[in-house]
């Protein structure tokens, strides 16, 4: 009897641990991606530089540096890979007015431990404690301020001087003009 | 109750506990993690290499964390490049894209995930996998129409 209760106990500990679903309440919209998993959750937006290594800065890096979310349920650390918008957009802009800050997000887990996808995370909405959902689509705005050359039709990335820059120096394929010149004859 | 206790103690969960790191040489491919966690361009083998550059130029331009993939399919998160902590800003990783890299830092696991705080990259072999003669370039419009006239 003794021996039943002690596992009973155990699993009790271990059991919300193991498997816990935040996709209650998500209002996230689907990107039909394999491994998707709508989540919304409760966290406190952390410096990982800070939270892995004590190299920490007062704001965060402002923008500048990957941010995570240390989960409230379970400790987690979760990294946001990408914010809500589909133009190849990081989250740390959306994330960084919150350094510090606890915060609801919603969005998609991108479950898929097979290839190493544990705890990454697609940011759609932000809301601060207290305070209203905002979208987690800030970041081509902040784009066209840090870079006025650059304004014009087209997305961002077509514009984007570091990119044609690279690009310039490189090739599309970054093996050189040659490369490129070989390869658009040959595919196109 | 001891043992009890001690039991209990293990099945606490690993997160909220700080990591300890250890330092490590390795090598690997820098490439954009959510093309590669997402499957959102296709599988994991479409997305390195040549076939990709664009793509992890525009990705790494716009702020999304770069990793550095082993050959053995480690992927590490890359925090910090040769001590710049800028990894959100596009400016530090857009020259070493698609590269293959040696790196020494210091590396951490957390809930999961892989972390790299490259202090220096001792070597720079260039783009190794060239990707682009079985996938083409992924997305399909990386090159524009008016430069693959």
């Amino acid at each position: 009897m003794k021996h039943l209760l002690f596992a009973a106990l155990c699993s009790l500990i271990a059991a919300p641990l193991a498997a816990q679903d935040f996709s209650e309440g998500s209002e996230a919209r689907s990107w039909n991606l394999y491994a998707e998993v709508p989540a919304r959750f409760t966290a406190t937006v952390t410096d990982p530089l800070c939270e892995l290594a004590g190299q920490c800065t007062p704001d965060c890096g402002g923008g500048r540096q990957q941010l995570v979310l240390l989960r409230e349920a379970d400790g987690a650390m979760v990294f946001p890979l990408k914010n809500g918008q589909p133009a190849f957009t990081g989250a740390a802009v959306e994330l960084a007015p919150f350094c510090g800050q606890t915060v609801e997000v919603d969005g998609l887990m991108i479950d898929d431990p097979e290839i190493g996808a544990v705890n990454v995370y697609l940011v759609q909405r932000i809301r601060p404690e207290g305070g209203e959902w905002r979208r987690a689509n800030q970041w081509t705005k902040d784009w066209a301020t840090r870079h006025p050359e650059a304004a014009g039709d087209g997305p961002w990335f077509r514009r984007d001087p570091r990119v044609l820059s690279e690009i310039e120096r490189e090739g599309y394929l970054g093996l050189g003009a040659e490369a490129d010149a070989a390869f658009i004859a040959d595919w196109f | 109750m001891r043992h009890i206790l001690f039991i209990a103690a293990l099945a606490l969960p690993q997160a909220g506990l700080a990591a300890s790191g250890e330092r490590i040489q390795v090598t690997g491919e820098v490439i954009d993690t959510w093309c590669y966690f997402s499957g959102v361009m296709g599988p994991t083998d479409a997305v390195v290499g040549s076939a990709h550059h664009t793509c992890a130029l525009w990705c790494s331009a716009g702020g999304i964390p770069v990793g550095l993939l082993t050959e053995e399919g480690t992927v590490y998160m890359v925090l910090k490049m040769e001590a710049d902590p800028a990894s959100a800003g596009g400016d530090t990783n857009l020259h070493i894209a698609s590269h293959t890299i040696t790196a020494d830092g210091m590396a951490y696991e957390r809930d999961g995930l892989n972390y790299l705080i490259v202090e220096t990259i001792t070597a720079d072999q260039d783009i190794v996998e060239q990707t682009h003669d079985d996938f083409g370039v992924i997305p399909g419009f990386a090159i524009p129409e008016e430069a693959a006239q």
